[in-house]
């Protein structure tokens, strides 16, 4: 019987998965909790306790909980700890739904990181965006800068491609300056 | 490339949006709707020349908006939120 798996990249240990390259490194970033809150954001807020101000496309998170803007009435929220607030529908008007194991975080930093967005998608990281969904790297993408680093949030079950364009566009960018 | 304006998130690549069918075009209904009155909300359209209002959709956040623009020189006039808010760029 044909191995059919040879046909196929071996999935990276995001764990410790790695490129690095001088001009820019990516890796991914394990540990946070993410789940994604719909409907009635302001009072989604008063529930949980925390101050209401999104970040959009390229807008700065900073600490350890935030909240990204993904839609109109959609946020994805990160944080270190568990949402205080139970899943499923509340009758104030809002939604929560954990998706810790559905998107996988990257986090890319260097001098090379502007380079490597500006082949990723054609949305000005200067001038933002209210949503942080992003079209990058020819998939839907949650991307806003954390401190120094640009965070990228994608589907886990495209990683492995995200990770390969990542590869492939990465020693692009090092042919260029070499 | 070209750019649309999605009504929340701004000017965005063409690719991120979806086009969703002309704006007005509404269901029939009920059960005792002619069948000539069906025909006419699935097969039959005005594909008009010049100012057109379409229904799209900006995949990457969800939001369905009315696009007024020209069909001829593809400048687009206006996007208006569908959610009853009628947010606009």
């Amino acid at each position: 019987m044909r191995n059919l798996a040879e046909k196929w990249t071996a999935m990276p240990d995001w764990q410790t998965a790695v490129i690095d390259t001088p001009s820019f490194a990516i890796r991914s970033v394990s540990g946070l909790n993410q789940f994604l809150v719909s409907g009635d954001l302001a009072t989604w807020s008063k529930a949980w306790g925390i101050a209401l101000q999104p970040v959009g496309a390229f807008g700065q998170a900073m600490g350890d909980t935030y909240t990204v803007q993904v839609a109109r009435d959609r946020l994805l929220v990160v944080s270190a700890l568990p949402s205080t607030v139970a899943q499923g529908w509340h009758e104030q008007g809002f939604a929560v739904s954990t998706v810790s194991a559905g998107m996988l975080i990257f986090e890319i930093e260097g001098a090379a990181a502007a380079e490597l967005v500006a082949r990723a998608t054609t949305l000005d990281p200067g001038k933002g965006s209210a949503s942080a969904a992003i079209s990058f790297a020819g998939i839907n993408a949650v991307v806003y800068r954390h401190g120094e680093r640009i965070r990228i949030h994608v589907d886990r079950s495209l990683a492995a491609y995200f990770w390969s364009w990542v590869a492939t566009v990465g020693g692009n960018i090092a042919s260029a300056e070499a | 490339m070209q750019l649309f304006h999605c009504p929340f998130c701004g000017a965005r690549d063409e690719t991120e949006f979806h086009f969703g069918g002309e704006a007005g075009n509404l269901r029939p209904d009920g059960a005792d709707a002619p069948a000539d009155r069906w025909a006419n909300y699935l097969y039959m359209r005005d594909n008009p020349k010049g100012a057109v209002r379409e229904v799209w959709v900006h995949m990457n956040c969800g939001e369905f908006f009315v696009m007024e623009r020209d069909s001829v020189s593809h400048q687009v006039l206006s996007s208006t939120s569908l959610d009853g808010a009628g947010h606009a760029q």
